[in-house]
């Protein structure tokens, strides 16, 4: 089974090279160790941003991000929404220093320089608010602030987008494997001719040959290289997100933290997420947690414009990790967001490429660069990328949720959900119901997911294990902790894919550590009292 | 406003501790008012009462050949030196006492206390001991049951699936249990019973004939040789509805019901057990917060009136039931007692009260978090005591969840220790202390802060 190039990653670089490359007409082999954006990609803050904040030190980054983010509008309307952001000015007008007007007038003129960005993105320029219009709009925002201005951002599901750029893929003709790890790149002659691989669901393997292998497994990367004996220097930073059990601010808002770094609170889909951290990390990129001091970072800088974050709930904290670009002697967020791409030509493994750094919002544009990259090493003719031009699955048209939820009887915010996660392909998601109405079932009052969209899932997004549903569907991601789903999830999907009642608990449980690694340095409140019920159902009762 | 109610004993919490210590100091010949905010985590339990399995015990023991409730308990304590039934002491042996007690306040849906643990399945392919279980699940009891029991599938229940019900009996199979095979019903299926909730299919086979349609459709699908039939958690909310012994009559057969997940029909029908026998028996039950509450002797405040009692049972349960919160500290919020705490690796006391959530919890979810065994310590009489290891109140006894010392999910001996603990501060309540009239010991009870911290969740 030869190819033309193996790709080693599922997250959204790997995921998007194997759309673009299969569409230009390369077979194609990806590979995912995992499923679908576990890394980086899925973990990020769900943004597909300009960039701001790099614009004084990337500006072609921000302008990347922005011609990009407008390509991902066209592409996949349905699964990004608008966020429009705050940034509140911290004194009064009243008694102002000299240094806080020049502040104001920086940051105006640094939001300015950013409208001239929007045309590309499709966002609305910025405007410039009262004490009284920011407060009318934000009532929760501390008192004494001296007006805002905004700006637009947008938000996407990334895990979704991550596994339709591969589902695109296979549409096309790729071969693609979740769960099925690139055990050995092997080289011969200077050159790599192929990928060993093992699947960790079977323990099937093999070796898959191609002349050209695209190693994008983010954080992995660098260990992955020093099994190939070549190097892929990277500073991968840790980015630590918490989620708010509900939409706790109207507005995104741009807060600072204590060591004087930009961070947020932003309304995204149901909940409202706060980010970020960033600090070098060192460890192993398959043991993340966030930690307690993390948590209380994020809070404290969000504290400091929003006081009353100390009452949200918390339902969850997760973490992902940058693959920065590798510079001694810089703080973390001085690190450039710029891409690059290794060819690791020099070092005896000709046709090997590895990707570091970028960003969600220019992943296409990357992709369509190491696509173009490919073709010249197999010596193809180059032929013209249209990712930007033909959409991802469900993007090709948006339904009126209203008209979805009179037509198949089903509640009208169940309809916009699938609406919004599915697209086009609501519809068919929908019709499920009408064949059989008990998978109208909502199984999640608090993520409002349909037994029909679980099922969907199961037949056509290659979900493999029932944790891939945490990501195609948000399966037990709220604040219950799959007290409500993750049972009857696992018998729907148990029907779809065979399982016996071994394999049945086998995937709760991994569901379950999963889940539980993300909330124990949040465990307060309400949240304890929710992960004390779904233990005593899920440990105490179901023994798991 | 309506007049002080003044009695000898304030329990607060209607879960079972504080429904069994109500009860308990009611047969004491006492006066008893029992303060409760909101149905407690029994409405949201299994349904049956588990007491806790002996740790020692080997994985592929008969079951029918498995450690009584007793020595489970013993066992349990010998290993645990911070668990109720430790602390309890030579006290511990009255646990049989106090199961056969509950077992007969609660004898309209309970089955009768024999002594052994009961081996139920769930719908989550496992089973699980209980000491006391409903009426509607001894006929599922893997210990005794003999031969074939029929999985009863209902084709128009999504959220029941018999394979994972018949996995959880053909699992005790090799310990001496039965086999199971599943029988499929094509129970009526329409728009909006496609839907039901476990407590709406309840209520529908409540109804006249419901019951009797299904039985009849049951003896139609029989397999051949079924011992009896085996269904969903959902044989009706009222156990005066007797919907097991209806489908049974029309069937032909035993039938029983399984344990529960949330939301939980058999959870619901002991918690209404409860309240039902709360009032038969003459306790006052005050629905709402117990407001202003300083401790016995002292007026509080609950639904419009005040209550006055020289002695209190506190049971008002752990993080679900409310009776300890953590707002970036653990607390006990209605007095301020001081929550004691375990690490993840050692120490236990008031001091670990404030650690971070992440240390105090392990990594593996499988294993007992100590964050989830927080609670108050005691003395052997289950009075709460402080900081220093000093009796709060002389006249302040504390019984269920509320006690810490012990994680419910990974023991299983949670509705054992409401049962145990509520009989005894019940009992001890009513008799005024249980030990002769000493002074307080503690400091006085207004002096406790509510523990401090900032923030938490709401």
């Amino acid at each position: 089974m030869d190819r033309d190039v193996i790709v080693i990653g599922g997250g959204v670089n790997g995921a998007g090279v194997a759309r673009d490359a299969a569409m230009r007409g390369l077979s194609v082999l990806l590979l995912e160790k995992q499923d679908f954006g576990v890394g980086a990609s899925g973990n990020s803050s769900g943004m597909i941003h300009g960039g701001i904040r790099y614009m004084t030190s990337d500006r072609r980054v921000t302008a990347l991000a922005c011609r990009d983010s407008g390509y991902i509008r066209r592409i996949a309307p349905h699964l990004v929404f608008r966020i429009p952001f705050l940034m509140p000015f911290v004194s009064r007008r009243d008694g102002a220093t000299l240094l806080e007007r020049a502040t104001w007038y920086a940051t105006e003129v640094y939001v300015g320089t950013y409208d001239l960005y929007q045309p590309l993105k499709g966002g609305k320029p910025s405007t410039r608010l009262t004490p009284e219009e920011l407060y009318a709009i934000e009532p929760a925002l501390r008192p004494g602030l001296g007006g805002a201005v905004t700006l637009d951002e947008w938000g996407i599901d990334a895990f979704r987008l991550c596994a339709l750029n591969a589902l695109s893929a296979e549409r096309h003709g790729a071969e693609v494997r979740n769960w099925t790890e690139a055990t050995e790149v092997v080289r011969e002659g200077g050159r790599v001719t192929g990928v060993r691989w093992r699947d960790a669901l079977t323990g099937e393997g093999g070796l898959a040959r191609a002349p050209v292998v695209f190693n994008a497994s983010g954080a992995w990367s660098p260990a992955l290289g020093r099994r190939a004996g070549v190097s892929v220097p990277m500073r991968p930073g840790k980015g630590v997100h918490l989620t708010l059990d509900r939409r706790f601010s109207n507005y995104g808002i741009i807060c600072t933290a204590v060591d004087g770094r930009q961070m947020f609170l932003m309304p995204h889909e149901n909940d409202s997420i706060i980010g970020t951290t960033d600090d070098d990390y060192y460890g192993d990129p398959d043991d993340l947690e966030a930690t307690s001091d993390e948590v209380e970072y994020l809070l404290e800088g969000v504290e400091s414009l929003v006081p009353g974050v100390r009452r949200a709930r918390v339902t969850r904290a997760w973490c992902g990790l940058r693959t920065t670009l590798y510079q001694y002697g810089k703080n973390e967020d001085d690190l450039s967001r710029e891409h690059l791409l290794y060819d690791h030509a020099a070092e005896g493994a000709a046709g090997l490429l590895s990707f570091a750094g970028g960003k969600l919002a220019s992943y296409r544009a990357q992709a369509e660069e190491v696509t173009d990259r490919i073709l010249l090493l197999l010596g193809r003719p180059p032929v013209a990328c249209r990712t930007h031009q033909e959409p991802l699955p469900g993007g090709e048209s948006l339904p009126d949720p209203a008209e979805l939820a009179r037509r198949h009887g089903v509640a009208r915010a169940a309809a916009a959900r699938l609406a919004y996660r599915h697209g086009a392909l609501a519809e068919e998601v929908l019709r499920l119901c009408d064949e059989d109405p008990r998978l109208k079932l909502c199984l999640c009052r608090d993520e409002g997911i349909l037994a029909a969209e679980v099922v969907w899932c199961a037949r056509h997004e290659k979900v493999r294990r029932l944790q891939d549903l945490r990501r195609r569907c948000r399966l037990g991601t709220g604040g219950c902790a799959g007290l409500d789903c993750a049972r009857v999830a696992a018998q729907l999907a148990a029907h779809e894919l065979g399982w016996d009642a071994d394999r049945v608990r086998a995937e709760l449980s991994d569901l379950l550590d999963l889940d539980w690694r993300e909330r124990r340095a949040v465990l307060d409140g309400a949240q304890l009292a929710a992960a004390e019920m779904a233990r005593a159902v899920h440990r105490g009762l179901g023994a798991l | 406003m309506t007049a002080r109610l003044e009695c000898e004993v304030l329990v607060v919490g209607g879960g079972v501790a504080g429904a069994v210590a109500a009860l308990a100091a009611r047969r004491a010949g006492t006066r008893v008012a029992l303060a409760r905010r909101a149905p407690g985590a029994t409405a949201l339990s299994s349904g049956a009462l588990s007491s806790g399995t002996d740790p020692t015990e080997l994985p592929g023991a008969f079951l029918g050949a498995r450690a009584g409730v007793a020595d489970s308990a013993r066992r349990l304590a010998a290993l645990r030196p911070r668990h109720p039934y430790a602390v309890a002491g030579k006290r511990l042996d009255r646990l049989e006492e106090a199961l056969a007690f509950a077992a007969g306040e609660l004898g309209s849906v309970l089955a009768p206390f024999n002594g052994r643990h009961r081996w139920l399945p769930t719908p989550y392919g496992s089973f699980q001991a209980a000491a006391l279980c409903q009426r509607t699940m001894v006929a599922a009891d893997l210990a005794e049951a003999r031969g074939l029991l029929a999985v009863v599938a209902l084709r128009g229940h999504l959220s029941w699936d018999a394979g994972m019900a018949a996995a959880s009996i053909e699992r005790s199979a090799p310990l001496g249990g039965p086999r199971a095979e599943v029988a499929r019903l094509d129970f009526p299926m329409w728009e909006e019973a496609a839907l039901w909730r476990p407590h709406e299919l309840a209520r529908f086979l409540e109804r006249p004939g419901a019951a009797e349609d299904l039985g009849g459709m049951l003896r139609r699908a029989l397999p051949p040789r079924a011992s009896a039939a085996v269904f969903p958690p959902v044989l009706g909310l009222s156990p005066g509805a007797d919907v097991a012994g209806r489908i049974a009559a029309a069937a032909g057969l035993p039938v029983a019901e399984t344990l529960s997940d949330v939301p939980s029909v058999p959870g619901l029908r002991l918690q209404a057990a409860l309240e039902a026998r709360l009032r038969a028996a003459g306790v006052e039950v005050l629905p709402g917060d117990l407001r202003e509450a300083r401790g016995p002797g002292r007026p509080a405040r609950c639904a419009e009136r005040e209550v006055l009692a020289p002695s209190w049972v506190l049971a008002s349960g752990r993080f679900v039931g409310g009776g300890i919160v953590r707002r970036g500290t653990l607390v006990e919020p209605l007095l301020g007692i001081p929550v004691a705490a375990a690490e993840a690796f050692g120490g236990w006391g008031a001091h670990l009260a404030g650690r971070p959530a992440a240390s105090l919890t392990h990594r593996d979810w499988r294993t007992a978090q100590p964050l989830l065994s927080a609670g108050l310590a005691s003395d052997a009489l289950f009075r709460p005591v402080d900081a220093q290891g000093a009796v709060v109140h002389q006249r302040l006894f504390a019984a269920g969840a509320l006690l810490g010392g012990y994680d419910q999910a990974s023991d299983g001996s949670g509705l054992g220790v409401a049962v145990l603990t509520g009989y005894l501060s019940g009992q001890a309540a009513a008799a005024g202390g249980g030990l002769a009239a000493a002074p307080a010991l503690g400091r006085p009870l207004g002096t406790l802060g509510p523990g401090g911290g900032k923030g938490g969740g709401a």
